[in-house]
């Protein structure tokens, strides 16, 4: 799976994606081994247990080999799409789970840290992907910690601003300018890396 | 919601912190064609897009790509299939788009073997004209039930945007029913205002009519002259006011006092001559301003308490009066026992 010529997570080809429209199986799984870590990193971030995170992944494949030609590249980067239908079906199943009564922080069969990547190098991904990831790491961990945290209780826990408020026991407008400064910071922090050429 | 309020919900789209209805009302601007906001979305979806490439990195299962592989369909849903799929009721995180850009329905796979589609044609041409009548005919109510699940399609999702357009007004419209409900709420609170003030004017203009009663008393004064029973207190001029007289009258029906002084000095300016009645302690009966060249002054006022004085004193203060006396006594004089 990780043969030298594997392209890096963030810079998917589209064609890829047409290919598999067109019935291409090895094309199809060429994309799980360039976007498989990534999409089960943030199933695992979200649910918090791997076999729930594996079950939920081999759900947005099938989801994916089924519904490809829903993909069009003027929304998105193929990764983008990948990662918010992943996202999309692991906060449903999070929320179907907190239906059933079950407190989420009970399943999880391991720490789930601050989400915030640990910077050493991983022997799973491209040098592209190295860099990005920390650049985004160093992004989200310059940001103050309680804007940090609202952005992550929204993205990776799927609560409304309203949710998180009543969380933090804060103000509802201190919670909706924490996330949006905390948008806007990254945004720029972001843009400045991509323009000094760390990711790209 | 105004344009700056859904501008600045759109950071917390992208993060997937809005409820429903907030992020259904914001999907409907989008919809109607806001193009700093689409913008703006999409940066920041961009930026929401790569929070998860900060996560340290987990490895899947190895046996999950297996696992996939085996477990597809034997082929993808072509486009137009997934179109005629059941329209969800509402749009799903981050799908708007998918009404802005419907998906371009991609050339037909040609998947079909070569050799199958020659034979058909073979076949075609040798079933001759009756045949032929017959395909057309099938050909035409394919592409009629085609198109009618087009149309079907497309009114579908006009009728989702219509939904939620309609979400939108509904909610406006309640935001302005609260707005004018406020506006009455402020209407009815200036309404009685204008009637306090109304009272106070009424008050007021009765308390004139009444000032303007005392200073025409001739009717009264006369009547007072008349009664047996009023009572007369006779004040002498001190020092200061040398040649100067008053004299006090009670008329215990009405409660009045008439203070009548001659001869007072002219007030300076920002001062007033005050009238006390003398019990224990002063107290201030009413104060009264002697102009140049006035001779006499008559001052009437209410002074239920007149039989509890044992003294009356006119001393000159400074103008408005004061709650004791603090200077020159001009006039004084004592009630007969």
């Amino acid at each position: 799976m990780d043969t030298p010529t594997r392209r890096a997570t963030s810079s998917i080809d589209p064609a890829l994606l047409a290919s598999i429209v067109k019935g291409d199986q090895q094309a199809f799984g060429q994309l799980y081994d360039h976007s498989s870590t990534l999409l089960y990193t943030l199933a695992f971030r979200i649910l918090g247990n791997r076999d729930e995170a594996a079950e939920l992944l081999q759900d947005v494949y099938l989801e994916v080999w089924r519904k490809v030609a829903r993909y069009d590249i003027g929304r998105g980067t193929p990764i983008a799409w990948l990662i918010t239908l992943t996202r999309s079906r692991a906060i449903d199943r999070l929320r179907a789970r907190a239906v059933r009564g079950q407190n989420a922080t009970l399943q999880l069969d391991e720490a789930v840290s601050s989400g915030v990547a640990d910077l050493g190098p991983s022997p799973y991904e491209t040098q592209a992907d190295q860099e990005l990831r920390i650049a985004v790491g160093n992004a989200i961990t310059g940001l103050p910690p309680a804007q940090q945290q609202a952005i992550e209780l929204a993205y990776y826990e799927g609560l409304s601003h309203v949710e998180i408020a009543a969380r933090l026991n804060q103000p509802l407008g201190t919670v909706k300018t924490r996330i949006k400064l905390g948008m806007s910071k990254l945004r720029e922090s972001l843009r400045r890396s991509w323009e000094q050429g760390d990711i790209g | 919601m105004t344009h700056d309020e859904l501008e600045e919900a759109v950071p917390l789209y992208a993060a997937g912190a809005l409820d429903r209805v907030e992020r259904q009302a914001l999907e409907a601007h989008l919809l109607s064609g806001c193009q700093s906001c689409r913008t703006a979305l999409k940066d920041y979806q961009s930026v929401a897009s790569l929070l998860p490439f900060g996560l340290s990195p987990t490895q899947a299962p190895r046996a999950l790509k297996s696992k996939v592989m085996a477990a597809r369909n034997p082929d993808p849903i072509a486009i137009d299939n997934l179109l005629k799929e059941s329209g969800r009721p509402s749009l799903e995180p981050g799908e708007w788009m998918n009404h802005l850009f419907p998906p371009i329905a991609p050339a037909r796979s040609l998947s079909l073997p070569w050799a199958a589609g020659v034979a058909s044609v073979l076949l075609v041409s040798l079933a001759g004209y009756v045949f032929w009548t017959y395909s057309t005919r099938l050909s035409d109510d394919a592409m009629k039930i085609q198109q009618l699940e087009a149309t079907v399609a497309d009114q579908s999702t006009k009728i989702a945007m219509l939904k939620r357009d309609l979400s939108f007004r509904d909610r406006s419209l309640a935001d302005l029913q609260i707005e004018m409900q406020r506006k009455a709420n402020d209407a009815t609170e200036i309404k009685s205002q204008l009637l306090d003030r109304e009272v106070e004017l009424e008050t007021t203009r009765e308390q004139l009519n009444a000032a303007m009663r005392g200073k025409v008393p001739q009717d009264e004064f006369a009547a007072l002259l008349r009664r047996p029973d009023a009572k007369v207190v006779s004040l002498a001029a001190s020092d200061v006011a040398k040649g100067a007289s008053g004299v006090l009258l009670y008329n215990p029906v009405t409660q009045k006092v008439w203070l009548y002084s001659a001869n007072l000095p002219e007030c300076p300016t920002g001062t007033a001559y005050q009238l006390w009645a003398i019990d224990q302690r002063p107290v201030s009966v009413g104060t009264f301003h002697i102009d140049a060249g006035e001779m006499a002054h008559l001052l009437v006022k209410r002074l239920p308490e007149f039989e509890k004085a044992r003294k009356f004193a006119v001393s000159l203060e400074p103008a408005g009066g004061r709650p004791q006396p603090t200077g020159p006594i001009y006039l004084a004089g004592q009630r007969p026992s």
